[in-house]
């Protein structure tokens, strides 16, 4: 059986809902890259967003603070909501009020997160107050006691160099001071610990955890490595194609209920015996814009039948113990 | 690692790199002092012969060869040149006994004054151009971008610049077709245009580049982080998109500032400056050894000078460059 249930969540900091998003192509049809994107992340909840390249989980997280238009995307329906907002429908100026202000966001690559030419102090200050001129001695402070914060050392050293000066770990700490300078409620990770060494991403992952509980906000995590979803996160969303497959606490997922899901948990790298060859998804996501009817897992799922290739994509539904699969026959798995 | 040594050791290195880059700027202009005396006496023809006229008798012309020193061996001319240099001596004009020094005192300006002014014009146009076609919502903007900017260097600039005369100068008559005024500001009316021309070249080859290297900042992911961070307008614009994007344009700009302190000449003739590109034609012409050595001299200087000035200029725009 399954582990324990989840305890019946608070309501949730951000309710996704039916989301999808299409890239505009000129007079064509827009290409549908999201399509269901369905979850929930509570208060003080670390999740996880899995999914292959080209599942659609950078495109979720670009929903969430408000730049999908910047890639030429753009929400085709659905909903976001976070705190009595429907992010899904706002205008750019209620964005300005919430992008980067109650929605932190810490990108991918410590290398290139960073902007080259500024002073890791006026980073810092540009974060934390967007009005420079106003009180510049306590802003310079508060530059220092993020970097504190950050456990960085020397900090009067490390505000006066640019980002080139600094290491890969330091980097990425220095992003994720300027992502919770401005005290925001939820913090959208996109695989953060990108290009960092194994030692240095466990750094990062723990100080994470430990901003998460001292601050009491939110974290999407989105990685492509369950084992650091393990570690970090209490949810896990698992994103295939577009869609949401499957959602469930992080214990319950020693115990998939989606085949694919079940795929991901074989091929970790981790868990392969030495001298054996490592076991691999068969066959390749399908690719954006050529999804087939029904569930775009069927031609890569050695349980498929007849009923999963027709019809719309399968909806998340619920299965008990607060976790929610999208595959048809989730009953037939162990 | 010490962050304070770190910064400590860079600035170190930034005055060893500049005297570095002196040695090797008078390394430079040494050899191109050499090769440009030992090329115009190459070329045919004769100062004595250019100034007197070939119907001249061979005692005056013999007395003259003496008299500028030409009857010794090229060894010890250039000897000679080489120490009247090192005291500052740039020898006088065999065609008409002006000291080189003034000649170029007088024509430099009228060329640094082109030249200063196409490149703030050229900016001025190429930097929000690039900008503009970069962010532009619509995809048909660069296209039309690359298309028009083609058709700009198609054209011939001496081409554009007989139109420029005959449609401007003498149709509407808003530009000088002749003349020039040292003094500034007056001297701007006279060179307003020949800067205009140079420009219908200089603009489309930095707009692209530039173009070019913005949509690859725009491409970083730190440009997600000031939308995010909801950084004003401008700033945005300067700190996220240009000032990580410039450097390329300007060590192209500097390397063609190197250019066009040669390729003056043509615009200076059609728009009848006296500047230095001048100076040099006619010394060219005439033979006129010293005339042509000092121009040469400086033009390599001035190559080497303004490559510096855009290397330290582009290292400041964006700290990832080290000078070298």
């Amino acid at each position: 059986m399954s582990g324990a249930p989840l305890p019946v969540p608070a309501p949730a900091l951000v309710d996704v809902s039916g989301l999808r998003i299409g890239i505009r192509q000129g007079s064509r049809e827009p290409l549908r890259v999201v399509d269901r994107a369905d979850f929930q992340i509570g208060r003080g909840e670390i999740v996880g967003l899995v999914g292959e390249s080209g599942s659609g989980k950078s495109m979720v997280c670009r929903s969430l603070i408000g730049t999908l238009p910047r890639r030429g995307a753009f929400i085709m329906s659905g909903r976001i909501e976070f705190a009595g907002h429907d992010l899904a429908s706002i205008d750019e100026r209620a964005w300005r009020d919430i992008r980067g202000k109650k929605i932190g966001y810490i990108t991918q690559s410590a290398l290139a997160g960073l902007n080259p030419v500024m002073t890791i102090e006026a980073q810092l200050r540009e974060a934390i107050d967007q009005d420079l001129s106003a009180n510049a001695e306590s802003s310079a402070a508060r530059a220092k006691g993020l970097l504190d914060v950050v456990r960085i050392r020397r900090p009067e050293v490390v505000l006066r160099q640019f980002p080139h000066q600094l290491s890969g770990g330091m980097r990425q700490r220095v992003i994720i001071a300027s992502a919770i300078a401005p005290r925001p409620q939820l913090l959208v990770a996109d695989e953060p610990t990108t290009g960092l060494d194994v030692t240095v991403q466990a750094e990062i992952m723990k100080l994470l955890r430990t901003i998460q509980a001292d601050m009491g906000l939110s974290i999407l995590l989105v990685s492509h490595d369950l084992a650091l979803i393990d570690d970090v996160c209490e949810k896990v969303v698992v994103m295939h194609a577009g869609a949401c497959i499957e959602t469930a606490g992080v214990e319950q997922l020693a115990k998939p209920k989606h085949p694919y899901t079940a795929a991901l948990q074989r091929s970790r790298i981790e868990l392969a015996a030495p001298g054996q060859e490592l076991v691999t998804i068969v066959g390749r996501p399908p690719a954006v814009g050529s999804w087939q009817a029904g569930c775009r897992f069927a031609d890569r799922c050695d349980m498929a039948r007849s009923d999963c290739r027709q019809g719309d994509h399968p909806p998340l539904r619920p299965i008990g113990q607060g976790r929610s699969s999208a595959c048809l026959h989730w009953d037939r798995l162990p | 690692m010490d962050a304070t040594d770190h910064s400590r050791s860079a600035g170190r290195r930034v005055l060893g790199s500049l005297g570095y880059r002196t040695l090797r700027a008078a390394a430079v202009s040494f050899w191109v002092m050499v090769i440009a005396f030992g090329l115009i006496r190459l070329a045919p023809g004769d100062p004595v012969l250019a100034r007197l006229g070939a119907e001249a008798e061979p005692a005056a012309i013999e007395r003259l060869r003496r008299q500028l020193r030409l009857d010794v061996d090229p060894v010890t001319q250039f000897v000679e040149y080489f120490l009247a240099l090192l005291k500052g001596d740039l020898g006088v004009s065999i065609e008409n006994g002006r000291r080189v020094s003034d000649i170029i005192a007088t024509s430099l300006p009228v060329t640094l004054w082109v030249i200063a002014v196409t490149v703030v014009l050229g900016l001025c146009m190429a930097v929000p151009l690039a900008a503009w076609v970069a962010t532009a919502r619509h995809s048909s903007v660069p296209y039309i971008f690359r298309a028009v900017t083609s058709v700009f260097l198609a054209i011939p600039a001496f081409f554009t610049a007989l139109i420029a005369l005959i449609v401007l100068g003498v149709h509407y008559g808003v530009a000088p077709i002749i003349g020039y005024k040292p003094d500034f500001p007056e001297n701007l009316y006279y060179v307003w245009l020949p800067a205009l021309v140079i420009c219908t070249h200089l603009v489309p080859v930095l707009s692209r580049v530039l173009y070019s290297s913005i949509k690859e900042t725009m491409a970083e992911e730190f440009v997600e982080t000031g939308v995010v961070r909801g950084v004003g307008r401008l700033r945005f614009y300067w700190y996220y998109l240009l000032r990580p994007s410039l450097a390329p344009s300007i060590v192209l700009l500097s390397y063609m500032v190197g250019v066009m302190v040669g390729a003056t000449v043509i615009i200076e003739t059609i728009f009848s400056l006296p500047g230095i590109g001048r100076a040099l034609v006619g010394a060219v012409i005439g033979r006129d050894y010293p005339v042509v050595q000092g121009c040469v001299l400086l033009f390599g200087l001035a190559v080497v000078a303004i490559n510096l000035v855009g290397d330290v200029l582009a290292s400041w725009l964006d700290p990832r460059l080290e000078l070298r």
